[in-house]
C-alpha cells in the first residue's frame, strides 16, 4: 500500500501540489487531471526528483522521502517518463538490463529476468535491435519492460499511452493490468486518455491546480461534478 | 543478447590488424624521425581516446586531456631521476596519479555540462599550463621539482624496448591495450550506465544509476589514459618541454576527437594522425606545417555539418552500405 500524506510542492510563489493525500491499495490507479494539474510533480516527488516542503511518502513500513533518488530503484520503485528513455546505442536487451544492474539479485538471474519481462511485453524476438532501430510503440514496450524487472514493488507510468494508437493502447491496458499478476508491484498510472484509465485503474486521484479533488473508485471519481468541471472547464458545482 | 565480454567485432579484427601493422612492418621500414613522430602518435591516440570516450560516452567535453599528460609525464620524470623502479612502475603511478587528478577534477565539473564544463575544464588546462611553465619537468635536479640547467640525466626505457623500433612497438601495445580497457568498460555495467546518462540523468537515476558515480570513474579513467599516455612521451622522449602541455593542445586534441569519430577506437587514430603525422608531412613537403591548422579547421566544419560521427563513422557507414550492396547482389543472383 502506497500512503501519499500531506504532499506540499513549491516552486518558488507557485504552489504545484498542496497538502495532496492518498492511499493507494489497488493493483492499478490512476492519478488524472487537467494539464498543470501536478500529476507529474506527484510522480517526481516520488521518484525524488522534486523535494517536497512537507508531507511524507509511506510504503511498506518505508518512508521512501528518506532514500536517495538512485536507492529508490533499488529499493523496488520503477517508473518511465512521458517520453520513453532508451539509449540509442544499447540493444533492447541490455536497455532493460540495465535497470537491474545495480539491484541485488533476485531469485531469478538477471539475464532470465530481463528474458521473462521481455517475453510478456512481446519483445522477446526483437531483444538483440539497437534502440535506435526501435519505433514508438517498441520503445514504450522495452519501457514497460524496464519498469518490471527486479522485483518492482511500486509501478508508475507517466502517460504511457501518448502518441499511440487505439489497438496499441488497448495492447498497453492489457499489459499493465497484468503487472499485479505478473510481479506483486501496485501501479499508478498518469494518462489523459479516460478510456484507459478506467480501462485498467479500480481507483484514482483527480488533481486541479495542486489540489486533491476527487480520490476514490474510478467510475464514481469520473461521475463526480468536480471532475467534470475540472475536465470541461464548466463552473464548478 | 548482450554484447559478450571476449566476442571480437569486424572492427576489432581490423584493430588487432591495425595493431600487426604497426608492431611489425612500420618500425622496419621508417627511418628514425618517422619512428619518433609514430611513438608520439602513439601516445596522442592514447590521450584522445581518453577524451573521446568521455565525449562519445557521456556527452562529456574535456579539455584538460594533454594538461593531465602532461603531469603524466612530469610524475614519470620525477620517479625516474628520484628511484629506480623500472619503467612500468613509474608508467603505473603516473597514470594512477593522474586519474586521481582526473577525479579531482571530476568534482567541480560534475555540477556542469555543455559549454560550463568544457569551461571548467579548459580553465584547469590552463592552470596545469602555467604549473609547466614556472616549475618545468624533472631532468634529474635536486629538490622536489628535480629541475637542473645544462643536460638532462639519462632516461630508463622499458628493458623490453631499449631502441626506437622496440620502443614504438611498446607504445603501440599499450595504445591497443588502452582501447581494450574502453572497449571493456563499454560492453559492461558501466558502458550501459553511460549510455542511459547520456540519453537522460533523470531516466538513469530512475534506473538506478549513481550518476555521480559513474561521472566521476568517467573523468578517472580518461586521466588514466593521459597519464599513461604521457608517462610514453617521457619515455620516448627522455625529457618533456612545456610548450607540448599547453591549453590550446587540449582543445586542438578535442576538436580532433570529433573530427576523427570520438565513437570509434579508429577514430581516435585518424585523429592522432592529424595531430602529429600531418604537420610532420607538410614539413617533408617544405609547406608550413601550420597549414595544418587550417586542415584542421575544414576538418571540424565538414564534422560539425555532414559528419557528426567524424571520418571514422562515414567509414563504417561506407562499409555497412558496401557490405549491404554486396549481400543485396548476392540475394538478387541468388532469386
Amino acid at each position: 500500500m502506497l500512503d501519499v500524506q500531506q504532499i506540499t510542492v513549491r516552486f518558488g510563489g507557485v504552489v504545484a501540489l498542496n497538502a495532496v493525500s492518498a492511499r493507494f491499495d489497488k493493483p492499478v490507479s490512476g492519478i488524472i487531471g487537467p494539464n498543470g494539474a501536478g500529476k507529474t510533480t506527484l510522480m517526481n516527488v516520488l521518484s525524488g526528483f522534486v523535494s517536497p516542503s512537507d508531507g511524507a511518502v509511506d510504503c511498506d513500513g518505508q518512508n521512501l522521502l528518506t532514500l536517495a533518488p538512485f536507492k529508490r530503484p533499488h529499493w523496488g520503485l520503477r517508473r518511465s517518463f512521458q517520453k520513453e528513455e532508451i539509449a540509442d546505442d544499447l540493444t533492447v536487451f541490455e536497455n532493460v538490463l540495465v535497470q537491474i544492474d545495480h539491484s541485488p539479485t533476485g531469485p531469478l538471474s538477471k539475464h532470465e529476468e530481463v528474458t521473462k519481462m521481455l517475453d510478456y511485453v512481446g519483445m522477446s524476438d526483437r531483444a538483440n535491435k539497437p534502440g535506435a532501430d526501435l519505433n514508438s510503440f517498441e520503445r514504450r514496450l522495452t519501457d514497460i519492460a524496464k519498469c518490471l524487472v527486479g522485483q518492482p514493488k511500486i509501478v508508475m507510468f507517466d502517460e504511457p499511452a501518448g502518441g499511440l494508437s487505439v489497438d496499441e493502447t488497448h495492447r498497453l491496458g492489457a499489459l499493465i493490468k497484468g503487472i499485479h499478476a505478473l510481479t506483486g508491484a501496485q501501479t499508478l498510472v498518469i494518462d489523459h486518455d479516460v478510456d484507459l484509465i478506467q480501462q485498467i485503474c479500480a481507483e484514482a486521484l483527480v488533481l486541479d491546480f495542486g489540489k486533491t479533488i476527487a480520490f476514490g473508485a474510478t467510475n464514481d471519481v469520473l461521475a463526480d461534478p468536480k471532475v467534470k468541471a475540472a475536465y470541461l472547464g464548466t463552473e464548478e458545482v | 543478447m548482450v554484447n559478450t565480454l571476449f566476442r571480437v567485432t569486424p572492427s576489432g579484427w581490423a584493430g588487432m590488424a591495425c595493431l600487426a601493422l604497426a608492431i611489425f612492418i612500420v618500425p622496419e621500414i621508417v627511418g628514425t624521425r618517422w619512428l619518433s613522430v609514430f611513438t608520439s602518435t602513439g601516445c596522442f591516440a592514447l590521450a584522445i581516446a581518453g577524451v573521446a570516450f568521455m565525449y562519445a560516452r557521456l556527452g562529456m567535453v574535456s579539455l584538460t586531456q594533454v594538461g593531465l599528460m602532461g603531469v603524466g609525464g612530469w610524475v614519470t620524470l620525477r620517479l625516474n631521476h628520484a628511484f629506480d623502479f623500472p619503467f612500468e612502475v613509474n608508467m603505473g603511478i603516473a597514470a594512477l596519479v593522474t586519474m586521481i587528478c582526473g577525479w579531482i577534477l571530476a568534482l567541480p565539473a560534475l555540477r556542469m555540462r555543455g559549454l560550463y564544463l568544457a569551461l571548467v575544464t579548459l580553465m584547469a588546462a590552463g592552470g596545469l599550463e602555467i604549473m609547466f611553465a614556472t616549475f618545468q619537468f624533472p631532468n634529474g635536479g635536486d629538490g622536489f621539482w628535480g629541475v637542473q640547467t645544462g643536460s638532462s640525466d639519462p632516461f630508463r626505457r622499458p628493458w623490453l624496448a631499449q631502441s626506437p623500433q622496440a620502443y614504438m612497438r611498446y607504445v603501440f601495445v599499450c595504445v591497443a591495450l588502452g582501447f581494450v580497457f574502453i572497449e571493456i568498460h563499454r560492453r559492461l555495467k558501466p558502458g550501459r550506465a553511460w549510455a542511459l546518462i547520456r540519453r537522460s540523468e533523470a531516466a538513469a537515476i530512475a534506473a538506478g544509476v549513481n550518476v555521480t558515480l559513474y561521472k566521476t570513474w568517467a573523468f578517472g579513467i580518461a586521466g588514466l589514459l593521459a597519464g599513461g599516455a604521457g608517462a610514453l612521451l617521457a619515455g620516448s622522449l627522455g625529457l618533456l618541454d612545456d610548450g607540448t602541455f599547453r591549453a590550446s593542445e587540449s582543445v586542438m586534441i578535442f576538436a580532433l576527437a570529433v573530427v576523427g569519430g570520438a565513437r570509434y577506437w579508429y577514430g581516435a587514430i585518424l585523429a592522432a594522425v592529424l595531430f602529429r603525422v600531418l604537420p610532420a608531412l607538410l614539413n617533408n613537403w617544405g609547406v608550413d606545417a601550420d597549414l595544418s591548422f587550417v586542415i584542421f579547421g575544414a576538418g571540424l566544419l565538414h564534422a560539425v555539418i555532414t559528419a557528426p560521427d567524424g571520418i571514422a563513422g562515414q567509414i563504417r557507414d561506407a562499409l555497412l552500405s558496401r557490405r549491404k550492396g554486396a549481400n543485396s547482389g548476392k540475394g538478387g543472383a541468388d532469386a
